[in-house]
């Protein structure tokens, strides 16, 4: 009787299955158009495998990045007594609403050879980070950390503080407490902020293309092979573009516990 | 990075990723009283109304956005709307079925395509032609003169295979027998992501068309390619069959080719057909 009270009415159902159709038919159209029996030779072929190695990669370096960037900075923003912390969380969140080219823009006007920092670091150290890997793995990072200080902030704050003093009254100092009484606790939040974080990374384009340039077995990562396969080579691009869903797919399925288990 | 630049990537930036949002404000009332005003002072120009959809190669940017606004000044009822890519990519979208009234391509290999697949209503017509430069930082201090010297520049910005510029680019630097390594070229999906990796990043050089080399937002220097070592691009225009708005389309291509057309496109360095 209650349940039955509780559903919600048939004409609600009938537009949350178009929500649904919304995703799943251009997925369903992907994998109609895919060529399965040439899937294996797109793969194997040379661009799409630099473009995996560079994404793996770049990815994994940007992930590594984040998390010991991300875990400090979660840290600060959810128990510092800061002044000002819901200014530097709002800088946290920009990346996530900014259009990535944008963000792109923002790291040339910084980074290249004649941005605000770039130009020191080229002209005292010689480093250039534009159409390089490490650019790349920049601007991976400028557009996917957020989503681990984010997740791990939260984690943090939501952790009852008191464990906290009861270790401190036992005299543990502020290292052992975070690393022996809150890391193990949180560590479900920080797997799935370093889960999602590399998936952003690995998805990466706008930034990439902007800020690291589109060199061929050297900053040309999984999305920007696809975008530009997609003129002349549809196959290769469709292929590319399975091999990301099912990273996608394997993401989800990681985080389901997390995600689909809780309602 | 000057702010002109920047403003015009963040332009670009734009564009992409707001396509085709032409204003839809149905003009039917108001075109009355313009066509009338019209007939009493112009002599009986076809009266046109309706929005069509220019599908450009990215080179055509500028003339093309002057050459809309003179001709929907000329027609108050029609509105112009660009979509400015590389002709490969435009191409590509009109095959699968973009809506698209008019394209102009850098090329005729992309313009056959779409003839061959019998999407275009009537014949292609030549409109100008292009030759391609090098562009340089300005005041050149990696001090290229001429295309031997981007072999051992560092990283040049050249467009996608599938672009135009590209292709011609690949014609050029092969046919001078230069050989840029792989790993020093970086591809623009378009002529003006080609050219902003030089101007707005840290390419060292890039080719792309004489006419952007020369345009108004290039904040960088150009450097010659001689004509025995230059590729000649052909741009073809056509109203595409599927146009909903056949007569504006028409126009359209009439327009470019005309008289005002040519001017706008020679002032902006175009060579004539």
């Amino acid at each position: 009787m209650s349940e039955s009270a509780r559903r919600p009415p048939p004409a609600v159902s009938a537009v949350g299955l178009v929500a649904v159709a919304l995703f799943a038919v251009p997925l369903a159209g992907l994998l109609s158009k895919v060529e399965w029996s040439t899937l294996v030779d797109d793969l194997s072929s040379a661009a799409a495998v630099d473009a995996l190695r560079l994404s793996l990669v770049s990815s994994i370096g940007a992930t590594a990045i984040s998390v010991g960037l991300g875990l400090p900075l979660a840290w600060v923003l959810a128990r510092a007594n800061l002044r000002g912390r819901s200014f530097v969380r709002s800088l946290v969140l920009v990346p996530m609403v900014l259009p990535p080219v944008v963000g792109g823009v923002a790291l040339l006007s910084a980074f290249s050879r004649t941005g605000l920092v770039g130009e020191p670091l080229y002209e005292w150290f010689g480093v250039q980070l534009t159409f390089t890997l490490w650019g790349a793995v920049l601007a991976e990072v400028f557009v996917a950390m957020p989503f681990f200080v984010i997740t791990v902030e939260a984690a943090i704050r939501g952790f009852d503080s008191r464990y906290e003093d009861a270790a401190a009254s036992l005299g543990a100092r502020r290292w052992v407490t975070f690393g022996r009484v809150i890391l193990p606790q949180i560590r479900p939040a920080v797997v799935a902020g370093a889960v999602l974080t590399w998936a952003r990374a690995l998805g990466e384009f706008g930034a990439t293309i902007t800020f690291a340039g589109n060199i061929a077995g050297r900053t040309q990562t999984l999305p920007l092979a696809v975008y530009l396969a997609l003129e002349g080579r549809t196959s290769l691009a469709l292929a590319l573009s399975v091999v990301l869903l099912a990273v996608s797919l394997g993401v989800i399925v990681a985080l389901r516990d997390r995600w689909l288990q809780r309602a | 990075m000057t702010p002109r630049s920047l403003a015009a990537l963040l332009a670009a930036a734009t564009l992409v990723a707001l396509p085709a949002c032409g204003d839809d404000t149905d003009s039917s009332e108001s075109t009355d009283t313009t066509a009338a005003a019209e007939a009493a002072t112009t002599t009986a120009a076809p009266e046109l109304d309706g929005e069509i959809v220019v599908s450009a190669a990215a080179s055509l940017t500028e003339s093309f956005t002057e050459l809309g606004e003179q001709f929907e000044a000329e027609h108050p009822g029609v509105t112009v709307t660009f979509n400015f890519d590389s002709s490969g990519t435009l191409a590509t979208q009109i095959q699968s079925g973009a809506p698209a009234d008019v394209f102009a391509s850098a090329d005729t290999t992309n313009m056959g395509k779409l003839a061959d697949a019998g999407l275009l209503a009537g014949d292609a017509v030549t409109f100008a032609r292009n030759r391609l430069a090098i562009v340089v930082k300005p005041g050149n201090p990696a001090g290229i003169d001429e295309l031997d010297d981007l072999a051992t520049a560092g990283i040049v910005s050249l467009c996608v295979e599938t672009a135009p510029c590209g292709k011609y680019a690949d014609q050029v630097l092969s046919a001078a027998g230069v050989v840029i390594p792989a790993d020093k070229v970086t591809r623009g999906q378009n002529v003006k992501a080609t050219l902003s990796a030089v101007a707005d990043s840290d390419a060292v050089a890039g080719i792309v068309y004489t006419t952007d080399a020369q345009g108004a937002d290039a904040d960088t220097d150009e450097v010659e390619i001689p004509d025995a070592d230059n590729a000649l691009a052909d741009y073809p225009i056509a109203a595409i069959k599927a146009s909903a708005e056949p007569e504006a389309a028409a126009a359209f291509v009439e327009f470019v080719t005309g008289e005002a057309g040519q001017k706008v496109l020679s002032e902006a360095g175009f060579l004539q057909p």
